[in-house]
């Protein structure tokens, strides 16, 4: 019978190892085949509604994300021109690129000709009393009283066969308001000696791969050009995505080597040197990373880098275990085998079980998280304690039946805790001072909690100005205000915009409004050009009216015959449509503000918008919409904001939710209010303390401090935990039997909380902000949680 | 009172620069110029254009002010409209009007900087924008600017600007496919309003320089 239970224990040993293998061989197995990514829309919130939607879309992968603005800089400014001219020629053959612009207008011959041909259809200005006796006679006089001016040389070679005008009533429509300065030919900025251009990558903005490789060929295409003394800079948002995922790799893996290394060396030291006991101990580091990454990998389908940035963190935090068992375990000499285990089981895995359980519920919070990349955090991290703690629990006892046998470093940090639990105490009145000072200076300060999606970027100030510069030689605004439109089809969406750009029209004569760009500018709907394409004159009344119209005119009927031929041609010709434009020069510039719909969504228009000298007033163009159906008007920045902010508030009532389920585990737990008080002190004593001094130093608090403050909640009542083990061992002793305290336990503390505030220090290192928030947070904040946990909840001696 | 102020200016400069300089240049032309701070002014414009059957006319008023803004309105034979002030161009044709960075259209930038630098006296834009040369005397002086820009050139051969003392009274511009147009101006006699702070043309020192 004894037998048959000893073997049954020890196939539930067996199997719970045999377990573990196939776990950790599965999850290595989905690790490599992981997908990796490290764009930050992951931080941008979970747009709720489908308007909001279309504005992450264009952010992510519009046409903004596709722009690569471009500076040449350094040698004499004809040095700049002919490397402009010739670099933008060899963009534009690359084919990695649908449009290269750097203000020489030879290369428009294509598009001038489609808009020419198609003038009748496009031309703004055509209408039926444009072509009676009047309006042709104006028209005429117009145009012709642009000849003998510079300006008039465009118009010059085709005025005999375009009269009236419209190649010059196109172009007026399609010239941007704020177009780069001219010279030479060639676009220069206005403030520096640089010759600026801009390009738009054939690849989508979101496939940071392509992106990537777009960029390397802009790169590799300018390197002539550099051997003559000459400077490239790029800037944009696909160069910045590009550059910071590069950053979040490079980092990622020097925060992982680094936390590896003083991890080690902090486990050698502790262990005495033996490698048998530091293998040991990063069992359960290495098989809650790899159950963290195949966790989000099956969840998310990848996984961000930001995610593996903070998942070094958690080798600080699973090492804990570790070190707790390998110290709490150590049997005393003489004793049988395996009774360090069970001694271990029986006194320290409650405690460490509770810890667990706290933890997740505290994690569990960012599981509901507007930000797909928070909840990437919320289970990497909860699946990673949870197998590093089912390791340690299962395979441990078995791998290491009476824990490791070093003392090394040991002896020293459990005397170190010792002392600390031996004067701490003496200063509980002064730390409930601070803890008091830290609750007014919060209650005093104006909030905090003010940080911006901006400052979740990784890209630095100088490549910011870098980029507003060149923005603004460019010309190229800063995604600022759309106004989108929606309609079940593409001839309904170029409706719309055509009635929104009537209502724009007006805010620009007013001055409120310097211009604006707009698909149906473009393209024009089906019916508009209908509308212009019936106004057009049979041959026998257009030759009576002109012959009228031009009557003691500079220029004579008889010589427009061209003229007559080409608006009898227009008469008969197809409108025009978004697939007809396909493979002309006009579709990219179509295609960025016309997307097309879907069986799920509604074709979209966007008509983007630029400020005049003052900006532009949201409220007053909402109003001044408010009579066309369906049009929102997005403005970007705030709007963003104001999202964030939201996403703030929500993450903010997650956290204190996850706080609360803390308690109520707790209370479950312990039955005891006094125990939860005094678990609940220190930590949030740690908290209060830090959020006071980030406060008080002027720190923008955002979303990833409050992941901060979660994770020292966590983290921190772990310690607070054990230290209340050991006070209510203590309490609980047999009446009479001596005040004993476990310097062991203290020791394994101490080391459990060295080797977290490394891992955390790191991170507070790193110019990543989303890791560097989370690293500001947690190092002081656990490292306080042990110190006052000593302070309040020190354990009697005797 | 700009007419008053710009003549009285005017008059006063040139006689004390014709007096006291044999050789009348660039620096003493533009100074004289920029003495006059604002004014008003009509004008006719005759081009010939080869391709046309007759001269084009118009006439309109002109209008400046320092440092950098000029208007040309055209009254007949239509209104129109053409305003720079500082970079920015804005056009106006009946009901539609648009703006623009000058510096962005070079073809309309050269015609627009060499009456505006003329007008303002703004010797920098003038050498930023032409190889300028002056001959005559400070009573009747004529200032010719050929385009520095190698591509302009083609377009543009020159601009001639006729004046006496610190009045602008012709712009011939002679385009490089044998058109060309002239434009007579004649300061407005009517007391117009505007005028920004006069300068004293007695003291040059106190007077506000030209800008850069």
């Amino acid at each position: 019978m004894r037998a048959a239970l000893e073997r049954l224990g020890s196939f539930a040993r067996r199997t719970a190892f045999a377990l573990w293998l196939i776990g950790v061989l599965a999850a290595a197995g989905i690790t490599s085949r992981t997908n990796y990514v490290a764009d930050l829309s992951a931080f941008l919130p979970r747009a709720p509604s489908a308007e909001q939607a279309v504005l992450l879309d264009q952010l992510r992968s519009g046409i903004a994300a596709r722009l690569v603005l471009i500076g040449i800089e350094g040698g004499t400014p004809e040095a700049r021109r002919s490397a402009s001219l010739e670099f933008a020629r060899r963009l534009r053959a690359s084919g990695a690129f649908d449009d290269v612009h750097n203000g020489d207008n030879s290369q428009f011959e294509a598009t001038g000709r489609f808009l020419f041909d198609h003038r009748y259809l496009l031309s703004p200005a055509v209408d039926a009393q444009r072509f009676g006796v009047e309006g042709l006679r104006t028209a005429i006089e117009e145009t012709t009283s642009l000849l003998g001016t510079p300006a008039g040389a465009m118009i010059k070679p085709v005025i005999l066969r375009d009269p009236t005008g419209e190649t010059v009533r196109m172009a007026e429509a399609m010239l941007p308001a704020q177009a780069p300065r001219s010279d030479a030919g060639v676009w220069v900025s206005r403030h520096a000696s640089r010759a600026v251009l801009i390009a738009t990558t054939r690849a989508d903005g979101g496939d940071l791969d392509a992106q990537e490789r777009a960029l390397r060929l802009l790169r590799s295409s300018f390197a002539p050009f550099e051997a003559q003394g000459l400077r490239l800079i790029v800037s944009g948002s696909g160069s910045f995505a590009v550059a910071s995922r590069a950053q979040i790799k490079a980092e990622v893996e020097r925060l992982a080597i680094a936390g590896g290394v003083a991890i080690v060396a902090l486990l050698l030291l502790a262990f005495g040197g033996s490698l048998r006991t530091l293998v040991t101990a990063l069992l359960p580091v290495a098989t809650g990373v790899l159950a963290g990454i195949a966790a989000v990998s099956l969840v998310f389908g990848n996984v961000h880098g930001v995610t593996l940035g903070f998942g070094t963190t958690l080798i600080g935090e699973a090492v804990d275990y570790a070190i707790y068992y390998l110290i709490q375990a150590r049997s005393a000499p003489g004793t049988e085998r395996g009774a360090g285990a069970r001694h271990w089981i029986d006194a320290s895995w409650p405690t460490v079980r509770l810890g667990l359980w706290t933890s997740v519920c505290g994690f569990a919070a960012l599981l509901f998280s507007g930000f797909p990349g928070l909840a990437q955090l919320g289970v990497f991290s909860i699946a990673g304690l949870v197998a590093a703690a089912l390791t340690t629990r299962w395979v441990f006892t078995r791998l290491a039946p009476d824990g490791a046998p070093g003392m090394g470093l040991r002896r020293h940090l459990g005397a170190a805790v010792g002392w600390c639990t031996a004067v701490l105490p003496r200063l509980r009145w002064p730390l409930v001072a601070l803890t008091l000072l830290a609750v007014f200076t919060l209650a005093w300060l104006p909030t905090p909690w003010r940080g911006d999606l901006g400052a979740l970027s990784p890209v630095g100030a100088a490549k910011m100005a870098l980029d507003t510069e060149l923005r603004a030689d460019l010309g190229a605004s800063d995604a600022g205000t759309l106004v989108a439109v929606s309609a079940a089809d593409e001839a309904g969406a170029l409706m719309q915009a055509e009635a929104v750009g009537a209502r724009l029209d007006q805010l620009v004569d007013a001055g409120q409004l310097a211009g604006y760009e707009s698909p149906a500018r473009i393209l024009p709907s089906p019916a508009t050009q209908q509308r212009r394409r019936a106004a057009l004159p049979d041959r026998d009344s257009l030759r009576t009216r002109l012959a009228e119209a031009t009557r003691d005119g500079p220029l004579p009927a008889a010589r427009l015959d061209g003229f007559i031929d080409d608006v009898q041609a227009a008469r008969a010709q197809p409108l025009l449509t978004r697939a007809a434009l396909r493979g002309t020069p006009l579709a990219g510039a179509l295609d960025a503000l016309l997307v097309p719909g879907s069986a799920e969504r509604p074709w979209r228009a966007l008509l983007s918008l630029q400020a005049g000298a003052r900006p532009i007033d949201a409220a007053q163009l909402r109003k001044a919409l408010a009579d066309v159906p369906g049009a929102r008007v997005v403005a970007i920045k705030p709007e963003l904001d104001a999202l964030y902010a939201r996403y703030l508030r929500e993450a903010g009532v997650q956290a204190l939710l996850g706080a609360l389920a803390v308690c109520v585990l707790l209370a479950l737990h312990l039955r005891s209010w006094r125990r939860l008080r005094r678990i609940a002190q220190p930590v949030a004593a740690a908290v209060l303390i830090v959020l006071a001094v980030l406060s008080a130093s002027g720190v923008a608090l955002g979303i990833l401090h409050l992941v901060g403050l979660l994770l020292t909640v966590a983290i921190g009542s772990n310690y607070a935990l054990f230290f209340d083990q050991i006070r209510d061992q203590q309490e609980h002793r047999l009446p009479g039997s001596p005040v004993t305290i476990d310097n062991d336990t203290l020791a394994s503390l101490a080391l459990a909380n060295l080797t977290a505030v490394i891992s955390f220090g790191l991170l507070a290192m790193s110019s990543i902000p989303a890791l560097f928030a989370i690293g500001q947070v947690v190092a002081p904040g656990i490292l306080l949680s042990l110190l006052l946990s000593a302070a309040f909840i020190a354990p009697r001696r005797g | 009172m700009a007419g008053g102020v710009a003549l009285t200016a005017a008059a006063l400069g040139g006689l004390r620069s014709a007096w006291a300089q044999p050789g009348f240049d660039l620096e003493q032309l533009m100074r004289a110029l920029a003495q006059v701070r604002a004014g008003e002014a009509t004008f006719t414009e005759k081009r010939t254009v080869a391709m046309l059957e007759r001269t084009l006319e118009s006439s309109g008023r002109l209008s400046f002010e320092a440092p950098d803004t000029f208007v040309r309105e055209t009254l007949k034979p239509r209104r129109e409209r053409v305003a720079v002030v500082g970079n920015t161009m804005t056009m106006s044709l009946g009901q539609r009007s648009r703006t623009m960075p000058l510096d962005s259209v070079p073809e309309a930038a050269v015609i627009m900087e060499a009456i505006r630098g003329t007008l303002t006296g703004n010797r920098d834009a003038i050498e930023r924008h032409f190889s300028a040369t002056v001959s005559g005397t400070a009573q009747r002086w004529l200032l010719e600017l050929v385009p520095r820009e190698p591509r302009l050139r083609e377009q543009v051969i020159s601009v001639r600007v006729a004046g006496q003392q610190a009045l602008v009274r012709e712009v011939t511009v002679a385009l490089a496919d044998g058109d060309r147009s002239v434009m007579s101006i004649e300061p407005a006699t009517a007391a117009p309003r505007g005028a920004s702070n006069p300068a004293n043309p007695a003291n040059p020192a106190s007077a506000p320089s030209a800008p850069s």
